[in-house]
């Protein structure tokens, strides 16, 4: 092993600093400042600042409306995890299957990637509206579909509106994913088995595993904080407060409500939940996945 | 040679035009958005096209919850506008800022400023809303409110109905009627304004311990506790289900775009609403809002004032509040107040600004705009004209999230309601922390 060796003990600092500060900005002064908000009780203009212990926390914790965006949130992230990720598998294998045309059909199923979550919330919303939307009529014929009161319509609604465009992501990286998986593995399997299906799930999947564990983790984030615009277009948390995700419910609290200190409180919960998904991700789920 | 001459004349001639333009600048950041904030923009080009000393920059921040964030926002990092435009909800929150040296009271700025235009040129119920607890006038009274009875009478002559209903029950007595002609008897754009807040102003009730607030700090809403509320929600449920009622969501236009469409016979909306109905509906009226005459024994009381205030900041320099105060002055004229009374709906606010619309008689030519005067001016009101109640754009929202699983049936109207006085008792006790 070559090691090289700078003359300097400082120039890699000096090399980091770019990095660092702005990391230092954007990241760690929010996540203080954070800490202060969620500690503090205050009023919304910043005064009347004082040392609140964990009165924030118990806030929101005998809040019931508070458990109703977590539950959701843990829904809305399974759901569109799952549907996200099998459709765009299906979609990936369908498309690596076709001769003619083949980037026609990948650049039509990558296009809504492309778009913001915001503009796919007003888009759907033009699909559900009462008056003119086709998907609201259709809905409404087959079952009376009414998401101003039903929760079960509801989530119908900001499912679909978060899943469509997050179909396209799972798309691309499955595709990459089977285009990687050698051509002499697949054609050593056609031999030994006749059966598309049995290959598919014995050989095809397992070759994708790490694919599919990167985009698990992907949607779920998706799920969790992109998703805010969809939900701020179609339902804003209706009906009840049935369909806010926890970063939603931290926007109104925060921006709308003016409350920093249980927006702050909020904000650190979501920071626990997310880490402890990731290290349960990393330790039980990674573990059974082989790279190569 | 000839490079650096012209570069020169070049020089001089942008100094000279950017002296020119040197007017001392005042902004002004608001939370209208559409006609109404072209009609804000419309008013400032007004004033500046009146002096040259001065020049009002108006900023459109979205909507009034928009714009109240961006305000604390801005004031936060210490560039803070001169005049922002803030809402009902948010006046317990203006008003308490005073004593931080946030806000910048109406009385005290105009006797620093003289303002020739005095407080009690407002009219007492739009003045007492934005006062303090010593009625001093915080707020300067800008776009005042309140909610209406919008009818369609081209659906009502259909159906046979000849006056439109003064009281609740006159309403449901029609209901039917309407329904079985196909069209939906009623919708409203805002639960927690007008069917909660206003349901008790117009009732003569009170809505928060300590007085609304005037009095002491308020710790608790009265929802559960008023006999008169618990009935008034159980016969809204009652009217959903039989369809007499029609809910539309949370969103202000989606409740109004059936009305408007010629799909229901009666609306509850803002005064102002009616700017964006004329020409689209043929034939509607305003009118004030229904009350429950079981409730009142057949007397009416006036609705608290709606929409919102002008808040002066503070922070800047003397030669600005000088060009502040001749634009509040402006703005407090007979004149510009009858102007936006007339392009908005909005009620005018001054006592000059009703003279010369009675002067000119101004009601004749457009009856839109009388019921809103007529429903804030009653009298006889044992009540505070206004709430002084913290943390209030988040009750809203608790009172929003009952509202829903009650029409659905999920929790009964008593559960609705007392889930909605816990969650506000919570949320006021949060803010008496803060004070």
């Amino acid at each position: 092993m070559k090691k090289v060796q700078f003359k300097s003990n400082y120039s890699q600092y000096f090399f980091l600093a770019p990095q660092l500060l702005i990391l230092l900005i954007f990241l760690y002064w929010p996540i203080i400042q954070t800490f202060k908000d969620a500690f503090t009780m205050q009023d919304a203009f910043g005064f009347g600042s004082q040392f609140a212990g964990f009165d924030n926390f118990l806030f929101i914790f005998s809040d019931p409306s508070y458990f109703t965006a977590f539950k959701f949130t843990i829904i809305y992230s399974f759901v569109i995890t799952l549907i996200t990720g099998s459709i765009g598998l299906l979609l990936a294998v369908q498309a690596n299957k076709v001769m003619h045309g083949k980037s026609a059909y990948k650049t039509l199923l990558i296009w809504p990637y492309a778009i913001a979550p915001a503009v796919v919330g007003v888009m759907a919303n033009y699909f559900f509206s009462e008056r003119y939307g086709l998907l609201h009529h259709l809905f409404n014929n087959l079952w009376g579909f009414n998401w101003y009161e039903n929760v079960f319509d509801a989530y119908i609604y900001v499912i679909i509106a978060g899943s469509w465009k997050q179909i396209s992501a799972n798309f691309i990286f499955f595709l990459a994913g089977l285009q990687a998986i050698q051509k002499t593995v697949i054609e050593a399997s056609i031999i030994d088995c006749k059966s598309n299906i049995r290959r598919f799930w014995t050989i095809t999947f397992p070759l994708l595993m790490p694919t599919t564990f990167f985009l698990i983790i992907i949607n779920i984030t998706y799920a969790f904080f992109d998703t805010f615009g969809i939900i701020d277009t179609t339902t804003i948390g209706a009906p009840g407060s049935e369909t806010k995700t926890l970063v939603y419910k931290a926007y109104i609290d925060g921006f709308k409500g003016l409350d920093l200190g249980s927006a702050g409180a909020q904000s650190i919960m979501m920071m626990i939940i997310v880490l402890v998904i990731t290290i349960f991700q990393f330790r039980y789920i990674e573990g059974k996945i082989h790279y190569n | 040679m000839k490079k650096l001459i012209s570069i020169f004349v070049l020089l001089v001639s942008f100094a000279f035009t950017s002296n020119s333009y040197s007017k001392t600048e005042i902004h002004w950041w608001y939370g209208n958005s559409g006609f109404l904030g072209d009609v804000i923009i419309e008013i400032a080009n007004r004033f500046n096209e009146s002096q040259d000393e001065y020049m009002v920059i108006p900023t459109g921040k979205g909507s009034y919850e928009d714009n109240m964030a961006a305000t604390i926002a801005a004031f936060r990092a210490g560039d803070q506008p001169h005049y922002s435009q803030v809402y009902d909800a948010g006046a317990a929150i203006m008003v308490a800022q005073v004593k931080n040296g946030v806000v910048i009271g109406f009385e005290e700025m105009a006797e620093k400023y003289g303002i020739d235009v005095d407080a009690d040129n407002y009219i007492p119920g739009i003045k007492n809303f934005y006062a303090d607890g010593d009625g001093k006038m915080i707020g300067v009274p800008f776009n005042s409110s309140t909610c209406l009875m919008y009818a369609n009478m081209d659906i009502l002559n259909e159906v046979g109905i000849e006056e439109v209903p003064k009281t609740y029950e006159e309403f449901e007595g029609m209901a039917q009627k309407i329904l079985d002609a196909g069209y939906i008897p009623l919708l409203q754009s805002h639960s927690p304004w007008i069917w909660t807040e206003n349901f008790f102003s117009r009732h003569n009730l009170l809505m928060t311990d300590g007085n609304n607030g005037y009095d002491a700090v308020p710790t608790k809403t009265l929802f559960a506790d008023t006999e008169a509320f618990v009935y008034h929600w159980t016969k809204v449920k009652e009217w959903y289900e039989k369809g007499y009622y029609g809910y539309k969501g949370r969103a202000w236009g989606d409740n109004q775009a059936p009305f408007t469409n010629g799909e229901a016979a009666f609306w509850f909306g803002s005064a102002a609403s009616f700017g964006g109905m004329k020409g689209v509906l043929p034939n509607f009226t305003t009118n004030p809002i229904p009350y429950w005459d079981s409730v009142t024994g057949g007397k009416e009381y006036p609705t608290f004032i709606g929409g919102a205030a002008n808040w002066i900041l503070n922070g800047h320099t003397e030669e600005e509040y000088k060009g502040l105060a001749k634009f509040i002055e402006f703005m407090g004229s007979p004149e510009m107040d009858l102007y936006y009374h007339n392009m908005t709906g909005y009620a005018a606010v001054t006592k000059g600004g009703i003279e010369l619309a009675e002067t000119i008689n101004f009601y004749r030519a457009s009856p839109y705009h009388k019921a809103v005067g007529d429903q804030l001016g009653l009298e006889g009101s044992t009540i505070p004209g206004g709430y002084r109640a913290g943390n209030w754009p988040q009750i809203r929202e608790v009172i929003y999230e009952n509202v829903e699983p009650m029409l659905n049936g999920d929790i009964t109207v008593e559960k609705a309601l007392s889930n909605m006085d816990k969650g506000a008792a919570k949320l006021l006790k949060q803010f008496a922390k803060t004070l």
